[in-house]
């Protein structure tokens, strides 16, 4: 996977971690990792098709995404991860990724995003075929979220 | 066929001609496509600059709802001028439970007709008679939210007879108090206080429930004890004035009234939980799943550029609404408007991008209003 496509999904996480999420994000050191990764208490992942294939998931534990999906939820209390919180994850995950293969669009790479879907579970392991994985650690107000990129071209 | 600017492409509008790449001759895209935001991407970096557009293109769900609105509309309208009769007859005749009770019926089937048109036609409209209106207004947005709490069909009569009635001690103060422009002096605003309690007489010397009282008197407590006549805090306060105590707030603030502005759906929200305390969580809890994080009405912009209307709400996807585009990337106002729904597989590379602030929503509002008589 060519390191410049992981410029969109970076500035995309930290804008609508800004915006929807209300906090500031800081970047760790990206990293690589093999197929399968294991997953955190809560993950999200979705599905990108078109010019390039593949997947972004994004892994946090209960906490941060109580606190996140409250924010999202405008300020509601959320005490446990209900269908209203997971939503708002999901929700969260979809517009990163969106907002990212907007941008890919403007290079002339035209992508479209899967709806998104959420997995409870440290023993969650997810695959990408053939592929490795680009690892976006993130720093929050909200707690560690960490996003895994495999995407790759598609043929012809 | 209408030639439509590439820049002005919206998604859902329909290709009435092939688009061909102009190197090879191999058609990318069919005529009879719906666009996506996909494939308005890939059109514009070719360097297409306009193509045919279908103008014919009606959808099946616009013209049953073209049917339906202006019944809904009606029994509406029918409904607030009942109340408003009962109301105002209470003071001469009896009150009777059972004609509450088969107002609250009637207003229960409109809610299960169709929620999302009901919630449009309460959003738009402003009424002289804001007693009245709000009462039935009220009553309709608890009755969505008892139903998502698993209220039974007998409960939810009693909850909207109790919703109908909340505001019926504000017979007992003068007119000029409730309808002042402007703020209440101190003692306007002690007798505007007493209303709950003054509600509660009335419905007990017309023998009304228990619980119907309970409601009266109490859909002012506060759930941190900050609210009025009791300071009641928590499980004191009965659960179906919980519920009236959202549901009320909620649509004072979105209502037309002549001492501030009227709030956007979105504004309406973001009050309700910057004073979150005040609520029972789980009531904030359900309210947000019926009325969505964008609720009906809004106006919100996506992240192809469009500025849509919320025209129907999905309980499991309060993010990603129906919605009807109403002005293009370039802010130009559509002859055709496409409808999507967000929450459809292929419509995920979109999603709602941020409101509009209220000041521009109140303008476009009044443009999209203008534009569209007999549509949500």
């Amino acid at each position: 996977m060519k390191a410049d496509l992981i410029n969109p999904f970076l500035a995309a996480s930290f804008d609508i971690l800004k915006r929807m999420g209300k906090t500031q994000a800081t970047r760790g050191q990206l990293g690589l990792a093999a197929s399968p990764v294991h997953g955190d208490e809560v993950n999200v992942t979705v599905g990108v098709t078109g010019d390039l294939l593949g997947q972004v998931i994004f892994c946090m534990t209960e906490k941060t995404a109580m606190k996140l999906a409250s924010n999202m939820l405008i300020g509601l209390p959320v005490v446990t991860l209900d269908e209203l919180a997971k939503s708002a994850i999901c929700e969260f995950s979809n517009m990163v990724t969106g907002n990212a293969v907007g941008e890919l669009g403007n290079r002339d790479i035209i992508c479209s995003v899967t709806p998104p879907t959420l997995f409870m579970g440290k023993e969650v392991m997810v695959s990408a075929t053939d592929m490795n994985f680009l690892v976006i650690p993130l720093q929050t107000e909200l707690g560690d979220v960490k996003i895994y990129i495999a995407l790759r071209e598609a043929d012809g | 066929m209408k030639r439509i600017k590439t820049t002005q492409l919206v998604p859902g509008m329909r290709l009435a001609e092939d688009i061909i790449l102009p190197k090879t001759n191999v058609t990318l895209i069919g005529a009879g496509t719906e666009l996506s935001i996909e494939a308005i991407r890939r059109i514009e970096n070719l360097g297409i600059e306009a193509v045919g557009i279908d103008e014919t293109k009606e959808d099946s769900k616009d013209e049953t709802e073209r049917q339906l609105i202006p019944i809904l509309a009606e029994n509406h309208e029918r409904a607030i001028t009942a109340v408003e009769e009962m109301i105002n007859l209470s003071t001469e005749q009896p009150l009777e439970e059972e004609m509450v009770h088969g107002l609250a019926d009637d207003l229960m089937s409109q809610v299960e007709l169709d929620p999302s048109l009901l919630l449009n036609l309460t959003h738009i409209k402003a009424y002289d008679n804001y007693l009245f209106s709000h009462s039935v207004n009220v009553a309709i947005l608890t009755l969505l939210v008892g139903e998502v709490l698993g209220y039974s069909k007998k409960e939810l009569q009693e909850l909207g007879a109790a919703a109908l009635l909340h505001d019926l001690g504000m017979l007992s103060i003068p007119q000029e108090i409730w309808q002042k422009r402007g703020t209440l002096s101190p003692d306007e605003q002690a007798e505007i206080r007493k209303h709950p309690v003054y509600g509660e007489e009335l419905l007990r010397t017309k023998g009304f429930s228990e619980e119907v009282i309970r409601v009266a008197r109490e859909h002012h407590e506060r759930y941190d004890g900050s609210g009025y006549p009791g300071g009641k805090r928590e499980k004191d306060i009965s659960f179906k004035a919980r519920i009236l105590a959202v549901t009320d707030v909620y649509d004072a603030c979105i209502s037309f009234r002549p001492y501030r502005e009227q709030m956007t759906p979105q504004q309406a929200l973001e009050q309700l939980l910057s004073e979150k305390e005040k609520y029972d969580p789980g009531v904030l809890n359900a309210f947000i799943s019926v009325m969505a994080i964008y609720p009906i009405g809004s106006l919100v912009v996506l992240n192809s550029g469009e500025v849509a209307k919320v025209i129907r709400v999905s309980r499991n996807n309060p993010f990603r609404p129906e919605v009807r585009i109403y002005f293009d990337r370039e802010g130009n106002l559509l002859e055709q408007r496409p409808r999507l729904n967000l929450a459809e597989e292929k419509n995920h590379t979109l999603y709602i991008d941020k409101t509009l602030p209220a000041e521009e929503h109140k303008k476009l509002a009044a443009v999209i209003d203008e534009a569209s008589r007999d549509t949500p």
